[in-house]
């Protein structure tokens, strides 16, 4: 029994001191593992790292058990690998999830582009209904001052005589029904006719320039004629500025008998040279 | 009694030689099978994987001249860690790929910013 005893101290000395020195490969696995578990395995691949705890523990068990035996070491070996398995599991787990990151970005990216260039194709086509809308009014406009205008040469035409020339609309008024014989004070009817025209005037052509022309027949002096025609034009253009046709666009010439209508010799003729002619210009283009 | 222990003593024998160990067929096919996987993941064209790679070839052939030989035992071990061996370079191999995957994805992602 004694005996027995002391051979079991021995023979566990002897183990023990064998146990001191495992082998560089258990070493290394151990260290192995180590690293590993410390890395970003024991998130990544828990399932690899596991496996490779296993391996070493394996490789201990056998170094307890045998010592350095060819098996402990080439199950060190073996859990090296299984450590290494795990940190590279790990590795592509997270380049995975980078690369699954990087694509939803790229498609977050993707998308505020489209959606960008959807924006920017409806604000292009909001422009586009506005510019159109805009070209809808100013046609409506340009319609209606074409109306205002032939309605205004209709109303002339009721109460003058209109003619297009080439300098430009010529509306003719005969002197009799102005003024008085030899006279430049406008009588009570026409100014009721010359505010009219006024109208017309402002409605029809509001950016015209407007010459009036004070005409006269060829009796008497032309000096004195000059002067009528002149005092008549002025007593026209006064009042047609006096009904709201601006000063600025408007002036009065006397002509007196310098052009005729119509033959002098006739008190017919001569009835009709004496007149008075608003002109109003063709609007230049802007 | 006696024939008990001398057959145990004639067991433990044969198992020490290995002549009754069946040859590790099955482990010598998924050593191949893992470094054939390996193989076609691309583990040749990437510098760890293919130190792995050829380690497991070497163990492969290393286990079979012991299986010809008859050490069916130690031929198990060298294919186990062959398996290790062909089983990291298939891993480092997919890590290589995944890797490459996850740097186009993000350099596409730089690009589309640069293209702003």
């Amino acid at each position: 029994m004694k005996k027995s005893t002391l051979s079991a101290l021995a023979l566990s000395f002897v183990i023990g001191c064998g146990s001191t020195l495992p082998p560089k490969e258990l070493v290394d696995a151990r260290a192995a593992y180590q690293s590993a578990a410390k890395g970003p395995a024991a998130q990544q691949s828990p399932g690899e790292l596991h496996v490779a705890k296993q391996a070493l523990d394996g490789a201990e068990r056998e170094f307890n058990d045998n010592g350095d035996t060819p098996q402990a070491k080439d199950l060190a070996y073996i859990a090296i690998r299984k450590s290494q398995l795990a940190e590279a599991s790990a590795r592509a787990a997270i380049a995975q999830k980078d690369k699954e990151a990087a694509e939803r970005e790229a498609g977050s990216l993707t998308d505020e582009a489209l959606r960008r260039a959807r924006g920017e194709l409806a604000s292009t086509k909001g422009n586009l209904e506005k510019t159109q809308d805009q070209l809808e009014r100013e046609k409506a406009a340009r319609i209606e001052a074409e109306k205002k205008a032939a309605q205004a040469m209709a109303d002339l035409q009721k109460i003058a005589a209109v003619k297009q020339e080439s300098r430009g609309m010529v509306i003719t008024l005969s002197g009799s029904v102005l003024f008085a014989s030899n006279e430049s004070t406008l009588l009570p009817a026409a100014i009721i006719k010359l505010n009219e025209v006024a109208d017309a005037l402002i409605k029809g052509n509001p950016d015209s320039n407007i010459t009036v022309e004070g005409h006269t027949d060829s009796q008497g002096q032309r000096a004195y004629n000059m002067d009528l025609g002149q005092k008549r034009a002025q007593a026209v253009r006064d009042q047609l500025v006096s009904r709201g046709v601006a000063q600025d666009r408007i002036k009065a010439v006397g002509i007196g008998p310098d052009r005729p209508v119509a033959d002098n010799k006739t008190a017919e003729g001569r009835a009709n040279n004496r007149r008075v002619e608003i002109i109003v210009e063709p609007t230049k283009p802007h | 009694m006696r024939s008990l222990v001398a057959s145990s003593l004639l067991s433990l024998f044969l198992v020490a030689c290995g002549s009754s160990i069946p040859p590790p067929s099955d482990k010598l096919a998924s050593a191949e099978a893992a470094a054939r996987s390996a193989r076609e993941l691309g583990a040749e064209k990437e510098p760890k994987a293919a130190l792995h790679l050829r380690l497991a070839s070497e163990q492969i052939d290393q286990a079979k001249k012991l299986m010809t030989d008859g050490d069916n035992k130690r031929a198990d071990m060298v294919l186990q860690r062959a398996s290790a061996d062909a089983e990291l370079s298939v891993m480092l191999a997919k890590e290589a790929a995944a890797r490459a995957e996850a740097d186009r994805a993000q350099e596409k992602v730089k690009n589309v910013k640069a293209g702003r």
